[in-house]
């Protein structure tokens, strides 16, 4: 069962940032060991993939997976662009979280996928989704970030700048997501939008969001009450994610990755 | 910023803005009280009407009060932002309360809650929404600025969505069909069981379903649930398999996916309802040795399981399907003919019906000779498509250019 080796991908991704952090003087070597341990991941999934003989998209640690893979990835990407360290440092430890979650909730290895899962649409929604999760949990991060540092007095406006960015990503990505589940359930089931518990949350999602995006382009310096949209915008994203399932409104949605044989 | 203004002085800003749009709820939710339920949905011609009638009053009131205050004022940020709050506000509300119609007649009842698309505050905060980013995409579109564009793909794209979309709502046709193998059926029935005669029928020459292997599972005896232990707790069967199940070790000495019990054993045959069936042997941690057969029955055979001790038993559970399909031949009234397979997530577009495979008899799994069908018709469904690939668009065109450094 390959899921019983995943302790090898928490422990190995863990020593190999933990490695990155002792010698974060060597830039080379730092963005190496980050390298290896996001490589890592993505080789496990793609072990996952080839055994379950279907896209590991399906499960709710399966997309924790994936999120695991992405957020270092974006991590990087923004890091590279700012050059700050912190924001590696955050993302690689939402990511060994996430990694841990998954150790602790261990899956049942299951290679059953439902036919109505069976499009290519599929792995095109689901990857569009979970990287604008990522971009959105970095930018939620950023927004932390900035108003620590706005209650400290220390504001960065460049911190500002990057929130914007990375929600502009996300946005897009989200939005090309919800797009694409448009597109894929009129094709397979006749219809666009069923308001499902998950698509509604996922237009709550879009919504928060769309509101900080006006937000900043209407009143760039009024920034504490777009930091704490931003904020809380993670809470409902993180809601739409896991906590539908646990609403009373979510009996019926084609979204919740039951386990029930 | 300057000093503070009144309010309801010019410029309006954020503080009218919710006020007004709380106000627009508040109307919303009065109507619902006093008004029937709105069952009603704008049939073609009258949506078409309706919708060029709206848009041509929009596009009048922009090139007249174009340099107004108040067309500033709705077409501004500030009101949109109010707006798509009241917006998200209705539809959280929509994602803690259940969408189903219920025999109670409470507050939520009454404010329309439980069908919140359909509601008079839903309605109305998105027809504002409509007129405001409306609006805002005539201001960014005349005179057309090449820079505007992406601005212009996403909001049309929204606009066109919104509107299409809800316009079409009425003439959407979406009703099912339950085709027997070997018979023709061309009535189709809706959501609440009403009849209606389809212009083509259908006959079904076969279905075919292809399902996974079942899974061992162990459930508890007094309760019937699923023991989960530690996880694994449920693993597909396959030739020969050999695994541990929740300190089990469990043996599959054969397997077959159609059998069928005669004397102490199962044989493999192919009947109508033949079910799958394992022998296994089993160690318990106590190193003691259970050997048995084990089955999940079917429609028409009883299930089987192996009991482990007081607590447990050892089960196979119902296989679950990988692929069911209907090889059909469709009759229109011109007394044209088309064969086709119907598979899900493959739909087939005849005489201006998609027509998709929707389930078949869930009882009778593979040995279902029933295929329900959903057949729908959609002639708004281009339009939408529109907004939604300048939606798109508009998506690529912001994770390009990102957010374009403004001077503070």
């Amino acid at each position: 069962m390959i899921w019983s080796n995943f302790i090898l991908v928490l422990v190995s991704s863990f020593f190999l940032w933990l490695s990155a952090l002792i010698c974060h003087k060597n830039e080379f070597l730092k963005r190496l060991f980050i390298l290896l341990g996001t490589v890592s991941i993505g080789i496990f999934i793609a072990f996952l993939w080839v055994k379950l003989e279907r896209p590991p998209l399906r499960t709710l640690g399966e997309t924790r997976l994936w999120y695991a893979f992405f957020l270092p990835a974006i991590g990087m990407i923004t890091y590279l662009r700012w050059r700050y360290n912190w924001m590696l440092l955050y993302s690689l430890s939402l990511s060994l979280l996430f990694l841990l979650i998954n150790y602790l909730h261990p899956e049942n290895f299951s290679k059953t996928l439902m036919p109505a899962l069976q499009s290519p649409w599929f792995v095109p929604h689901v990857v569009v989704y979970i990287s604008a999760y990522a971009f959105l949990a970095a930018s939620s991060l950023v927004a932390v970030r900035g108003l620590y540092q706005h209650y400290t007095k220390t504001l960065d406006r460049k911190v500002l700048l990057m929130a914007d960015n990375l929600v502009y990503l996300g946005f897009a990505f989200l939005s090309l997501g919800l797009l694409f589940g448009a597109l894929w359930a009129k094709e397979a089931w006749g219809h666009y939008w069923t308001w499902d518990p998950k698509e509604t949350w996922a237009l709550i999602t879009w919504l928060g969001y769309l509101i900080y995006i006006h937000l900043r382009y209407h009143m760039p310096t009024k920034f504490r009450s777009s930091l704490w949209i931003l904020a809380l915008a993670f809470v409902i994203l993180l809601v739409c994610w896991f906590g539908v399932n646990y609403l009373p409104s979510a009996q019926f949605s084609v979204h919740t990755y039951s386990q029930a044989p | 910023m300057s000093i503070k203004k009144p309010i309801w002085q010019q410029p309006w800003g954020y503080a009218e803005s919710f006020i007004i749009s709380f106000g627009v709820l508040c109307i919303g939710s009065g109507l619902e009280l006093v008004l029937p339920v709105n069952q009603s949905t704008l049939i073609y011609p009258f949506n078409l009407i309706l919708g060029l009638s709206f848009f041509i009053l929009l596009v009048l009131a922009h090139v007249l009060f174009r340099k107004t205050k108040i067309h500033a004022f709705l077409s501004g940020i500030p009101l949109t932002i109010s707006l798509v709050s009241a917006l998200s506000f209705m539809v959280i509300l929509m994602g803690i309360l259940p969408q189903i119609p219920s025999q109670q007649n409470g507050l939520i009842q009454q404010l329309g809650l439980n069908r919140m698309t359909s509601s008079y505050p839903f309605l109305l905060i998105n027809l504002f929404l409509l007129i405001v980013l409306g609006f805002v995409s005539l201001r960014k579109t005349v005179p057309f600025k090449l820079k505007n564009w992406g601005f212009v793909c996403s909001h049309w794209g929204l606009w066109i969505v919104i509107f299409a979309g809800g316009l079409g709502s009425g003439d959407l046709r979406r009703l099912r069909m339950d085709v027997y193998e070997n018979k023709t059926e061309w009535r189709a029935y809706d959501d609440q069981d009403r009849y209606c005669e389809m212009p083509l029928a259908i006959k079904l020459k076969d279905f075919l379903i292809d399902e996974f292997h079942p899974k061992l599972a162990i459930v508890e005896n007094k309760t019937g649930d699923l023991y989960e232990a530690q996880k694994p707790s449920m693993i597909m069967i396959e030739k020969d398999l050999i695994c541990r199940l929740q300190g089990w070790k469990v043996k599959v000495e054969e397997f077959y996916m159609t059998s069928g019990r005669a004397g102490d054993r199962y044989y493999q045959l192919s009947d109508f309802g033949a079910a799958p069936a394992a022998k296994v042997r089993v160690v318990s941690p106590q190193a003691d040795t259970l050997q048995g057969w084990i089955s999940c029955g079917s429609f028409n055979r009883p299930h089987e399981s192996l009991k482990l001790n007081e607590q447990f038993s050892l089960v196979m559970t119902v296989p679950e399907p990988k692929r069911f399909s209907s090889e059909v031949t469709f009759f229109t009234p011109d007394g044209k003919k088309q064969d086709a397979t119907l598979e899900v997530n493959k739909s087939v577009t005849v005489n201006g019906w998609k027509i998709y495979q929707l389930s078949y008899d869930e009882k009778k799994g593979r040995y279902s000779d029933k295929s329900i069908l959903e057949v729908v018709r959609d002639p708004w469904q281009p339009y939408v498509y529109i907004g939604i690939f300048m939606m798109m668009i508009g998506a690529v065109y912001m994770f390009w250019k990102g957010r374009e450094s403004v001077s503070e």
